[in-house]
């Protein structure tokens, strides 16, 4: 009987707890690394009970190709003929801009750098991924306002802060332990402000819980800054020698009397003014948020007022302040820096600046400077007939896309349609050609968490069947498609990312093992960067945008008189395709559910797990009632997970004009019985 | 019977013993401690494990369809903590999990008796590390090795230099001397349903499982089909979905559960098998991300509630 012990990455949420996987034989023994600067040893239900999808026996162990609507196992050599040939053919036919490559925040920083080095090497900047549903506006935003779309401080630092103060962001279930800190350090005595529709465990145990209405982030943070302005509170010295645009920004805010925002957000005035007091003075104050600031057609303008926070209150570069954009997906960090994104090289150079250059020298190659689609624009220009393939990685838009019904329509519309996974997912059944693929742990790479640790992904498994891990395939592809270099291990991959973005140019196989290191991670950082923007912003000075409220895409009326918001749960990740095959956690959350405030529910005649219809404007799913006081009355939730009712029948298709960021959590609907 | 071993004994007496065993030990692995194959006797750490190694016995997941023949495991450097949960859960699983009794029978123990109490482990409230039921037991002195050694492994040491128990004695009351005692004693007449702790810990309680997974005492275990196969894997009780029934859960909310967890092991137990089942080791306390600490159920003033 083999032993293997290995240090690794947990494969769920952006935490990036390390695990130490001790296995004899299939029955592993997981721990958490006591050693790790990120989760001390600590780990979630996720981290203990959440791996055996990894030998589920629906894993696929072959290459699939369909033939008169039925999958034939072929050899890895047809397979990647024919997906590399119908590729070319339709390069050929229709140009370069006729595909488009969707990357993964589950996959290494290897594999998603050279998901986009296939996409640009065959001359389109057609490449996105699931962080354009999460953490896109965050990229932009804090780009535009500090520099630098990640993490200001590290997990850590959390405990040198006096103040937190988080929105949109249900952090025990969602990071459940950065959620842990925050518990331990409220244990302590420290300041806790929940800005949540939904009363959170964290809102339980909060100083102020602000229980406002979804959509309502800008008129609820403005307030905040309204009073912080007339109370004189403000860090002046920050702004003066830190900041610009300081004096637009406050003629915007003066708009914003918490008087007057209360008809918006439904928060009273006295509240408003608490937090006010508590986050200017009670400072370092860390703030934290996720995707109930981003997932909204304002998500970018949301992001730029939480940073509009921090600035105005000198909330940042010292240890314990910050602003925390928890990141979703274990690699989201990582695969945005990798620049799988469409309007960004790796290290987001924006596409079509002279940067760019120093790429086109680095891959030998003349690179598109036309800003490319992102994921549901792909699917439009799917629908459309403008786009003719895609090659998907490990992502599951049939559940998981906004207006899956369109998703459904423009797949049926391609040419070709690859898919590259670990399971036959909903995606991957409607794909032509399917590549299995292996999971993170049967595999070596990096991941990079929400707080910028770059960290070593080591291989436990072999993988089943013939499947191959991810950067295997795409080399295979990447060489037949793009005339791309051979390489031959994901460290040679890791080589050339480190010359082709400087924050990771510090950063080698041999010093992230075993506890990571931070990025920025160059030859004057050369052990890494906790605590960004200490002296100075990468753009100088931070910016103050002035952001003003506007309405979500949808508003009840008397039909739809729900606002529906979805999510995640505790126990699911995402399109439940690893979670749903883990015994427990499935046991623990087996089927689709609504979240129904008690008030509401009696007034209706529901009755707990009654069966329930929801209709939106854009369609309808059953799903059962779970009757709680953790909603306020006249919001629902439902979560995301569910391919048997999928939610995503239900959001609409409007996006954030800057980053094209789908509404997920402002959809008007209505309860039938 | 009593034996000390100098050190070259006892790696002869090693080597004797993985003659007829799978030899395993506790070993060090980027700074933790872990299970693994050992060879000599030297390779062993005297670090205690990252984790009690409940999986010798009760695998995390396994196929409960057939039962397969062990072979014979002999486990070096477990601790007294981790080792004394197998005899307290043998009162409730020995002979009547099949699985469990099969690998129970084949697998020897040789637990290494702390020289120095650790920090934060209250091993000394349940009898300290010096244990009355062992297969081998042993205590570092210097260069030598007092070996407490059980009938069934006798052969393997009748070559070597008897000794009387003294050594274990006086160490025992010297350890003792050093720690903390909790007040456990009569704990299932005190503890009290309506405290607040269940409260309290609940606020805190992000449901992660630590406390069990992290248990030497703990055996509880979920039963499933995948494909053609029935398994088992272990459980928590602190989730909703344990030992619930078609209605659900009978301990609808979170502060019941873990209220459940610890009278499981400070009065259920206690007044079913006279014991607790609780060993002192500190573990949950450790693997805690909030920082809930069994020591305030044992210590909490519920009188004054």
């Amino acid at each position: 009987m083999a032993i293997v012990t290995v240090l690794t990455v947990c494969p769920y949420c952006g935490t990036g707890c390390q695990i130490v996987i001790n296995s004899l034989g299939a029955g592993e023994r997981v721990v958490g690394y006591s050693r790790s600067p990120v989760n001390e040893g600590k780990l979630c239900i996720k981290g203990y009970s959440g791996l055996s999808y990894n030998f589920s026996n629906e894993r696929l162990k072959n290459p699939l190709v369909k033939r008169n609507g039925e999958f034939t196992t072929v050899t890895w050599e047809d397979a990647i003929r024919e997906a590399s040939r119908g590729l070319k053919d339709i390069i050929r036919k229709y140009g370069p801009d006729s595909v488009a490559f969707q990357s993964s925040a589950k996959c290494t920083n290897e594999e998603n750098y050279l998901m986009q080095k296939i996409a640009r090497m065959v001359g389109t900047n057609n490449i996105d991924h699931c962080a354009r549903s999460c953490h896109s506006p965050t990229a932009l935003g804090l780009i535009t306002t500090l520099g630098a779309g990640a993490a200001t401080g590290s997990i850590k630092s959390l405990e040198h802060a006096r103040t937190f103060f988080i929105i949109g962001s249900n952090t025990t279930e969602q990071h459940p332990i950065i959620g842990s800190k925050i518990v331990s350090e409220r244990k302590k005595g420290k300041n806790l402000i929940v800005a949540d529709p939904r009363k959170t465990q964290l809102a339980e145990i909060a100083t102020i819980h602000l229980q406002f209405r979804p959509g309502t982030d800008i008129a609820l943070l403005n307030s905040i800054m309204f009073v912080i302005l007339k109370e004189h509170l403000e860090d002046r010295k920050f702004i003066e020698e830190r900041t610009q645009g300081f004096d637009e920004f406050e003629k915007e805010v003066e708009k914003y009397a918490p008087e007057v925002t209360e008809n918006i957000t439904g928060i009273r005035p006295e509240d408003v003014r608490e937090v006010a007091m508590i986050v200017a003075k009670e400072k370092p104050a860390s703030i934290l948020y996720a995707m109930g600031i981003t997932q909204h057609i304002h998500g970018t303008e949301n992001v730029m007022a939480v940073s509009n926070l921090a600035l105005l209150t000198g909330n940042l570069g010292v240890s314990g302040s910050g602003i925390f954009p928890l990141r979703g997906q274990n690699n989201v960090q990582g695969s945005s820096d990798m620049g799988a994104l469409a309007e960004w090289y790796p290290g987001y150079i924006p596409v079509g600046s002279p940067k760019v250059k120093m790429l086109e020298e680095l891959w030998q190659r003349k690179l598109p400077d036309k800003k490319g689609l992102t994921l549901s624009e792909m699917f439009d220009a799917a629908e459309e007939g403008r786009v003719k393939a895609i090659y998907l990685m490990g992502e599951n838009p049939l559940v998981t896309e906004s207006a899956v019904s369109d998703v459904e329509k423009a797949i049926d519309n391609l040419e070709l349609f690859i898919v590259q996974d670990i399971f036959m997912t909903l995606t991957a059944g409607a794909a032509d050609i399917v590549f299995p693929a292996s999971t993170s742990l049967e595999k070596e790479g990096t991941f990079t968490n929400t707080e910028r640790r770059i960290q070593k992904v080591n291989k436990v498994y072999d993988s089943p069947g013939t499947a191959k891990p991810d950067w295997w395939i795409l080399n295979e592809m990447g060489k037949e498609v793009a005339g791309m270099k051979n390489y031959e291990s994901p460290e040679e991959i890791f080589e050339e990312i480190r010359k082709a973005i400087p924050s990771y140019s510090g950063a080698s196989y041999e010093n992230i093992y075993p506890e990571g290191k931070q990025w920025p991670i160059n030859a004057s950082h050369p052990d890494g960067t906790e605590i960004l923007h200490e002296t100075s912003f990468p753009i100088g000075r931070g910016k103050f945008i002035p952001v003003s409220y506007g309405d979500p895409a949808e508003s009840v009326d008397e039909k739809y008189n729900f606002i529906m918001t979805t999510g995640r749960n505790y126990y699911h990740w995402h399109s439940g395709t690893m979670s749903r095959r883990t015994d427990i956690l499935e046991r623990e959350s087996p089927e689709a559910y609504v979240e129904i405030n008690t008030d509401d529910a009696r007034e209706l005649g529901i009755r707990n797990f009654q069966s329930v219809t929801i209709e939106s404007r854009h369609g309808s799913i059953k799903t059962k009632a779970r009757i709680t006081d953790k909603i306020p009355s006249k919001v629902i939730f439902v979560p995301f997970h569910f391919e048997e009712s999928r939610v995503n029948r239900l959001v609409g298709k409007q996006l954030d004009p800057l980053s094209k960021m789908p509404e997920f959590k402002v959809v008007a609907v209505r309860l039938l019985v | 019977m009593n034996y000390l071993l100098r050190k070259e004994e006892i790696e002869k007496a090693f080597l004797e013993i993985s003659k007829d065993f799978e030899t395993f030990g506790a070993t060090e692995k980027e700074g933790e401690v872990i299970f693994d194959h050992v060879h000599n006797f030297d390779e062993i750490s005297d670090k205690r494990s990252r984790y009690a190694p409940k999986e010798f016995l009760i695998q995390r997941n396994e196929n409960v369809l057939s039962l397969e023949k062990t072979d014979r495991r002999a486990v070096f450097g477990i601790k007294s903590c981790d080792l004394k949960g197998f005899y307290i859960m043998d009162k409730q699983i020995l002979g009547k999990d099949p699985f469990y009794t099969e690998k129970r029978n084949n697998t020897l123990f040789a637990n290494f008796v702390c020289n120095e109490p650790c920090e934060g482990g209250f091993c000394s409230s349940f009898g300290g590390p010096v244990l009355d039921e062992y297969d081998l037991q042993i205590l570092r002195d210097g260069d030598q090795y007092h070996v407490m050694v059980s009938e069934k492994y006798e052969g393997y040491f009748k070559s070597y230099r008897q000794e009387d128990g003294s050594a274990f004695a006086k160490f025992k009351d010297e350890f003792d001397a050093k720690t903390v005692h909790l007040p456990v004693e009569g704990l299932e007449k005190r503890m009290k349903w309506n405290s607040s702790l269940w409260k309290d810990f609940a606020s805190m309680c992000i449901s992660c499982g630590a406390c069990n997974f992290s248990c030497p005492t703990c055996y509880c275990f979920d039963l499933y089909d995948e494909g053609e196969e029935r398994k088992r894997e272990w459980d928590s009780c602190i989730l909703t979905g344990f030992t619930s029934s078609s209605a659900g859960n009978i301990r609808k909310n979170l502060d019941e559960r873990l209220r459940q967890r610890f009278y499981h092991k400070f009065t259920y137990y206690k007044k079913a098998k006279d014991v607790y089942l609780c060993t002192g080791c500190n573990r949950c306390v450790e693997d805690c991300p909030v920082g809930i600490d069994i020591k305030e159920v044992i210590t909490h003033d519920y009188s004054g509630e």
